[in-house]
């Protein structure tokens, strides 16, 4: 009788539904995505729609020039470009890297000196790219006496994303489980067999990631080569490290800088380049990615 | 008193304890987290193929004492030892020891299965490569897995990534990894402790198996586990100083059926009557 007797609906699943706040969060977190969003794609659209009457083979087939906007292109920005970012994956992914490997796997942390290079670290991620111009044109331009040249920009611009690259292959070899070491260690393993047979392995897709974020990083980079006094109206493309050069965003700031409509076009066209230069840096990283992650 | 509800090994225990043949000889071991002292004055002796355990409640220490047989704890910045570990006549801390070599004579499995994630093949064959052996790795590696009962199960997907193994074959194949460098001493840290019955059944038979060649000493949870496949049997547990800090110590340590049928300790009976805390 006393189970008859209960009331049939004691279980109340019907609810109150969701509370506004639930809602406004959802809209707050929909729209700062879709001004993101929105933004990218207006200036994408706004700089492909100007430059686009430029956008042909005359602009990386040829060298700059102020008098002649129609036949004037930003050959060796794009030459000058590559040939930075190359020197600049050579010489800071390693240094980066091993650096990070330390950090992580060889400082005892508990330290002050390695506490205080962790922190120090951090701090030179954020410094003003401005600030490491002046410090390649005191140091590597006139005091090692490098002059303006490819290899100056490319010390520059290591050393500017040196801490970034070492931040993230930090957080990458931070990523594999301790589990991995302890067992390689087990095994009788030494601890370089261990970092460079089961961490670096496992680290590769979020080391490369993290590294050609900033390199594309650098690539749009201006400012340390304005304070390097970098030529814009260089009609050659480097022949070696020692060369002169100029960079792609140099030339697009000098172009903008021009008063002639043409050469604001032009600028537009250089932009889409840059652009479509750090697109393919990034489908890289992705590929990388993707690739050691179905490896295992 | 009421009896564990346990099966015990019979009268086929190999040795006596006079008859044991020691493979570690610990003499007052005290262990040390920086200036934590984790675990106090162990004295005990490890014999020659026999499995021994090592029970007790969670913290007392257990880990601890196992790990320092393979120089694990020197991974832990500040971790150290006072007292002796004797691993034939060797002080296994002398300043001239190796603890890369330690480790290769004396194998480890974890709790937590941690296969590499590489193909199966590989996790076997990287023990015996860190080590510089390059010649006859297919027959090592199949040797390896046969002893610890994967090869059947494995033999056509050796180019598989270990990650796709079940938990139970996963350990098992972290046994063969550790087989593979042919240790003499195997330690193993609740190697159960994440798999079901069926496959812990399997890791037991296992077990026994491996007595026949390898030394084992087992960290267990499980009462019933340790007095099926064990000899001999320690009893940690954790006692509060006067400064109300805790220190694992060793309890006692003998034949596994004396521990489960006449303990001579009362916190060992009340441990493993299930009484405990
Ligand atoms: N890396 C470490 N640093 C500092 N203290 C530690 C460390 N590892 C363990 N301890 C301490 O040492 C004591 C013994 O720990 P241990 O892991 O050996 O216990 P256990 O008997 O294995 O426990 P469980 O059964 O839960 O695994 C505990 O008080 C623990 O907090
Ligand atoms: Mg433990």
């Amino acid at each position: 009788m006393a189970i008859l007797s209960t009331p049939r609906s004691q279980v109340d699943l019907v609810g109150k539904g969701r509370p506004l706040r639930e809602h406004l969060f959802r809209i707050a977190l929909l729209s700062s995505l879709a001004i993101a969003l929105i933004f990218l794609a207006l200036l994408l659209a706004y700089t492909l729609t100007e430059g686009w009457p430029r956008l042909d083979s005359r602009l990386w087939e040829n060298f700059p020039s102020v008098r002649r906007p129609e036949t004037a292109g930003v050959l060796s920005g794009i030459t000058g470009t590559l040939w930075i970012i190359g020197l600049t994956a050579l010489m800071a992914l390693p240094t980066g890297v091993l650096a990070a490997i330390y950090l992580e796997e060889y400082a005892d942390n508990t330290r002050w000196y390695n506490r205080l290079i962790e922190l120090n670290i951090a701090n030179l991620a954020a410094v003003p790219s401005i600030v490491y111009g002046i410090l390649g044109l005191g140091i590597i331009a006139r005091w090692l006496d490098f002059g303006f040249t490819v290899m100056t920009g490319a010390v520059t611009i290591s050393l500017l994303v040196l801490p970034i690259v070492i931040i993230s292959a930090r957080e990458a070899i931070r990523a594999v489980p301790p589990s991995i070491r302890e067992g390689s260690l087990a095994l009788g393993a030494t601890q370089w067999q261990t970092i460079y047979r089961q961490v670096l392995p496992a680290s590769i897709p979020g080391i490369a990631t993290g590294s050609i974020l900033a390199l594309s990083r650098a690539i749009g980079e201006a400012a340390p080569f304005l304070m390097l006094g970098a030529a814009t109206l260089v009609r050659f493309n480097p022949d070696g490290v020692w060369s002169s050069f100029t960079v792609l965003p140099l030339q697009i700031y000098n172009l903008i800088s021009q008063s002639r409509e043409e050469f604001h076009i032009l600028a537009a066209a250089a932009i889409v380049v840059l652009l479509a230069i750090l697109l393919l840096m990034n489908s890289l990283a992705i590929w990388l990615r993707n690739r050691y992650q179905k490896r295992w | 008193m009421t009896q564990p509800n346990v099966t015990l090994r019979g009268p086929d225990v190999p040795n006596t304890p006079g008859s044991l043949d020691p493979v570690f000889t610990v003499e007052d071991l005290s262990v040390f987290y920086g200036d934590y002292e984790a675990v106090r004055n162990v004295d005990m002796m490890i014999g020659r193929r026999e499995i021994t355990a090592m029970i007790g409640p969670s913290g007392c220490g257990k880990s601890t004492v196992l790990r320092c047989f393979n120089r694990m704890n020197d991974l832990i910045p500040g971790a150290h030892i006072k007292g002796k570990i004797l691993y034939h006549e060797e002080d296994l801390y002398g300043d001239h020891v190796d603890p890369i070599e330690v480790r290769r004579r004396i194998g480890m499995v974890f709790q937590k299965p941690n296969p590499f994630p590489k193909p199966i093949y590989d996790n076997v064959a990287y023990g015996p490569r860190v080590n510089g052996i390059k010649k006859n790795m297919d027959s090592i590696v199949e040797e390896a897995l046969q002893k610890a009962a994967l090869w059947d199960e494995v033999k056509d997907k050796l180019k598989q990534n270990a990650l796709s193994l079940s938990g139970g074959q996963q350990q098992r194949l972290c046994i063969a990894r550790a087989i593979a460098v042919k240790p003499e001493v195997i330690l193993m840290d609740e190697p159960c402790s994440a798999l079901d019955p069926i496959a812990t059944t399997k890791i037991e038979d296992l077990m026994q198996e491996l007595r026949q060649e390898y030394t084992i000493l087992i960290v267990t949870h499980n009462m019933q586990q340790a007095a099926r496949v064990s000899d001999r049997t320690a009893f940690f547990t954790a006692d509060v100083d006067d400064a109300g800090v805790r220190h694992g110590r060793l309890v006692e340590f003998d034949q596994t059926t004396r521990i489960f049928t006449k303990p001579s300790d009362k916190r060992t009976e009340d441990y493993i009557t299930g009484r405990f805390g």
